[in-house]
């Protein structure tokens, strides 16, 4: 337990230094003042806002006040859409979670098993060639996936649509495409080209751990017991090789996070990413903030859920051993 | 830094010691390694002939005829002048522009890379030579960096001086604060490889032998233990620059990387982007090939490379 | 009486990248039902491969060449795949040298042992279940129905390898293929599992081939001794004969490393200079460079196994000797 622990600090740490780079930004890039009365105020009004901002209170009394909003989930209004950015990031969220979801599943539902099958079956040409592949899917720029994908089904062959999220099915605050046709078709091209990365990536690295495993030595005594061969690979060496494969594609989920920056760009996405996009173009100081906190926030939830899958998974880690293998 | 007697001698024999090995066996017999380093050397020989080898300055805007706008491949333009591979909404040589463009990308790519490294590998050494608190601190942070990817760094920090700068100051600094953001996000690498060579390293007779006879920590470290890590780093660092042109091309994509006035590989797919829907494909997706092909080459040498000089570092 | 496992004139190469090397020569030797044959030399000498020869587990780069492995009156060596595959278990059975590495760590014990006896008899679950713990109890572990539930790395390597020789019994094997069984253990531990071991063996009449580079474990369990040298045999015989009067030199110098009451001797050192590795082979007898009585023809010729007493042995000494008694 003292591992898991280990992890709660490190994760709270990694949350206290986000907030500070966000409240930094808040409070000393520009003039809150000035961006938030514009410049015709006059004096009086400005120093009225200024204590009503509590912008003279000592610096930990404004940093404790700005953790305790951000805990609340109130990170100001956004200075180029005049919307609580509460309420913009609230609105956004489904987009990029779905996209990231469905993107995730194609590809781990076609990586391990495309892994793992290039691992048992090494020398077959197919297996030679989905390797190549996947080593042109790991060099191959994401957002040159987008464009290709969108010339060739969109714009020649006219199968999919090449922005936007379709038709949305409201759920109370969630807005899912995942209920109409349109919404479907919508998200096919995107998260495909969200997942090729992640799909190689995947791919190799659960080859590389099939093929470890195969070397071990509790693998050759169960081929010295005899065990058949499919109970060999699938219920020894693939349960083995999922350990690393399973943190490895939750650490993923991140990665696809940031990554779904670059697809909703392409695909004019209406997610968070877009979002930050634009704050970051146009100095959106609160929304940038609220950003950097939800994106940190988003890793340590990713973090602790993989270790806690770990210690799920493995009986290593359960006993407390803290056994960690290092991918 | 003064380092004294950098051990230059010692470099130099150490790198000509893998060369004579067999890895130049094993680069003769490797066609793909053979084939990526030819491609990339011509990519690098085009990129930094740019001024000598585009047929029109991509920077003069007197070189650019709107009415020559968006012609395809292959196109004369109005006064005849020939496109090979068309011309962009400014009517700028698309062949002209990758080239600068493709120089844009390797030099920021190559200088992102080779910050990272230096940096990377001094907070190594230091962390793993010296132990404890320091060594703490920056494995620490490195931990927590890494858990984060690095493209997303990138842009944060990128965007946090964006937000910070006034508009023009940041568009002048632009290369050197996007080859900082990326160099930023990638040093994690060489700092662990490094700390864990010098670990074993320092243990080593002769290190202590040189300890006890009172040679200076620098010189230790110059010396004796930096050459041991180069072969590492030289691996890592091929990887990673195929990285780095891919975050410092993304980033331009996005419009937070290089200003327009500075057009790099990503920022020409970019400004290609809004075409591909009326069809003029090759806007951007012949600097996107380009990229594609360095990017592959690296890449591709960048594995090579890892394999033939230690299996070791596959994973 | 026909020998229960009888290895003739095997062969082993390895493919190296530019060319082959022989990893086992010409080795040949049987095992009676319900003996133990020890198998001894120093690393590298092609015990293991041997072992692993008659398992039909040998893996690229390596594969027989040449010679015949017959179990039980039957050709095994060119059995398919598969037909090999129901033999291992059922027939004979393996045990290797780390009990640490040999059990999949993510599996309880008694999983492990319930799907080697499932995949070879005809079992129920409960069954399969009800003997495990029974084998559990024979091979010394306390509270054995607990233990079938514990994983790997709740027990010590002891233990560990007290299921491995669980596994290795469950389903009554004729011959057990031990690789080094006790080396990875502990001091105090090896005699116990060597004990547990022959006393099973005993028990069921099951035949071992003890592979093991320590002359201490050879005469304290073994029947009959093979001695092992640079992939060749060079000589075999009862172990109390071989301790007594060994023949060639080289197991004369292995013998005087046996420990006795007073003294615990560090393996296999007494000899001088080192094995020759496959890939730089010497002519002749392998081990004439180290050999303090070489003659000159022991650089040319390879000599031959040739009869012995109640052993054989491959020495040009030992040819001349017979000729000139007789």
């Amino acid at each position: 337990m003292s591992f898991v622990l280990a992890r709660l600090g490190q994760t709270v740490l990694v949350l206290l230094v986000a907030a500070f780079v966000s409240f930094s930004l808040f409070r000393y890039v520009g003039d809150p003042v000035n961006n938030m009365v514009g410049q015709s105020a006059s004096l009086a009004d400005r120093e009225a806002m200024r204590t009503a901002l509590g912008l003279d209170d000592a610096f930990v009394v404004q940093f404790t006040r700005f953790v305790g909003n951000a805990l609340a989930g109130d990170f100001g209004i956004s200075y180029r859409f005049g919307q609580p950015v509460a309420t913009l990031i609230g609105e956004r969220f489904p987009a990029t979670l779905e996209l990231a979801l469905i993107s995730m599943l194609i590809a781990t539902g076609l990586g391990v098993p495309l892994g793992v099958w290039t691992a048992l079956h090494r020398d077959h040409w197919l297996s030679q060639m989905l390797l190549a592949a996947s080593l042109i899917g790991v060099a191959l720029p994401t957002f040159l996936i987008g464009i290709a994908l969108i010339l060739f089904f969109s714009v020649w062959l006219g199968w999919l649509p090449s922005f936007g999220r379709g038709e949305v099915v409201r759920l109370g605050w969630w807005s899912t495409g995942l209920l109409s046709a349109s919404g479907l078709r919508a998200l096919v091209l995107p998260s495909v080209t969200l997942g090729v990365f992640q799909l190689a990536l995947i791919m190799r690295l659960a080859r590389a751990e099939m093929l470890e495993v195969m070397r071990t030595d509790f693998i050759r005594f169960a081929r010295a017991r005899g065990l058949r061969p499919r109970a060999i690979q699938y219920r020894h060496a693939l349960r083995n090789t999922l350990v690393p494969v399973v943190t490895m594609i939750g650490l993923q989920f991140g990665n696809v996070f940031a990554f779904s920056i670059i697809v909703e760009t392409v695909f004019q996405w209406p997610g968070l990413g877009l979002l930050v996009i634009q704050a970051i173009q146009f100095a959106d100081v609160p929304l940038l903030a609220a950003y950097l906190v939800l994106i940190a926030l988003c890793f340590a939830v990713i973090n602790l859920a993989v270790d806690l899958a770990y210690v799920a998974i493995d009986p290593r880690v359960r006993a407390g051993g803290g056994v960690r293998r290092a991918t | 830094m003064s380092l004294p007697g950098l051990g230059l001698a010692e470099m130099r024999r150490s790198v000509g010691g893998w060369w004579d090995s067999d890895l130049a066996y094993r680069f003769r017999r490797s066609p793909v390694a053979i084939l990526a380093a030819l491609v990339g050397l011509a990519l690098l020989v085009a990129a930094l002939g740019a001024p000598v080898l585009a047929p029109y300055d991509a920077f003069d805007p007197a070189a650019a005829n709107a009415a020559d706008a968006r012609l395809p491949p292959g196109s004369a333009g109005m006064f005849g002048d020939p496109y090979l591979l068309g011309t962009d909404p400014q009517g700028r040589d698309m062949l002209s522009a990758m080239l600068y463009g493709l120089r844009t990308s390797l030099v920021v790519g190559l200088a992102s890379v080779a910050a990272a490294a230096v940096a990377g590998v001094l907070l190594g050494l230091v962390a793993g030579y010296f132990g404890g608190v320091l060594d703490a601190v920056i494995m620490r942070a490195a931990d927590v960096q890494l858990s984060f990817p690095a493209i997303l760094i990138a842009l944060l920090i990128d965007g946090v001086t964006r937000t910070a700068m006034p508009r023009e100051l940041h568009q002048e600094l632009a290369v050197p604060i996007l080859i900082a953001a990326i160099a930023a996000s990638f040093w994690v690498q060489y700092a662990r490889t490094v700390r864990g060579l010098v670990l074993v390293e320092r243990s080593r007779e002769y290190v202590l032998a040189a300890k006890v006879t009172g040679v200076s920590t620098w010189r230790i470290l110059a010396s004796h233990i930096l050459p041991n890590v180069l072969g590492p780093v030289l691996v890592i660092a091929t990887i990673n620059l195929a990285l780095a042109i891919l975050t410092e091309s993304t980033l331009s994509f996005l419009g937070v990387g290089l200003p327009p006035t500075q057009p790099s590989l990503g920022s020409l797919v970019r400004i290609g982007n809004e075409f591909v829907f009326s069809g003029d494909w090759w806007i951007s997706v012949l600097p996107g090939l380009l990229l594609v092909l360095l990017s592959l080459s690296v890449n591709i040498f960048g594995d090579w490379l890892r394999d033939a000089l230690n299996p070791k570092l596959a994973s | 009486m026909t020998a229960l496992l009888s290895v003739q004139g095997l062969r082993v190469e390895i493919a190296a990248r530019h060319r082959v090397l022989t990893a086992i020569d010409d080795v040949s030797f049987d095992i009676a039902e319900g003996e133990i044959l020890g198998v001894v030399g120093e690393s590298g000498a092609g015990k293991s491969v041997t072992g692993t020869a008659v398992l039909g587990l040998l893996e690229r780069p390596a594969y027989q060449a040449g010679g015949r492995i017959i179990f039980a009156g039957r050709r095994i060596d060119t059995l398919d795949e598969d037909a090999m595959r129901t033999l291992r278990s059922r027939q004979i059975a393996a045990v290797f040298q780390d009990p640490l590495t040999s059990l999949d760590p993510l599996m309880t014990i008694g999983d492990q042992l319930v799907e080697t006896m499932q995949t070879h008899l005809d079992l129920a679950r409960a069954a399969a279940l009800a003997r495990a713990e029974q084998l559990l109890a024979e091979v010394g572990i306390p509270a054995p129905r607990e233990r079938l539930q514990s994983y790997p790395h709740e027990m010590s390597g002891g233990m560990r390898q007290r299921v491995v020789l669980a596994l290795a019994f469950c389903c009554e094997p004729r011959l057990i293929i031990a690789d080094e069984p006790t080396t990875a253990l502990d001091v105090s531990i090896q005699a116990q599992i060597l004990d547990l071991l022959r006393r099973m063996c005993r028990e069921r009449g099951t035949a071992v081939m003890l592979v093991t580079h320590d002359m201490g474990v050879i005469a304290e369990a073994s029947d009959r001794v093979a001695v092992m040298y640079a992939g060749r045999l060079v000589e075999i015989g009862p172990t109390r004969d071989l301790i007594a009067a060994a023949a060639h030199p080289y197991t004369r110098g292995l013998m005087a490393s046996i420990p006795d009451m007073h003294r615990r001797a560090a393996e296999l050192t007494q000899i001088p200079g080192s094995m020759p590795r496959p890939d730089a082979p010497v002519p002749g007898c392998a081990f004439h460079p180290r050999c303090p009585q070489a003659l000159a023809r022991c650089a040319t010729d390879r000599p031959a196994m040739l009869p012995q007493g109640a052993s054989q042995v491959a020495c040009w000494l030992v040819d001349a000797a017979s000729r000139s008694a007789a």
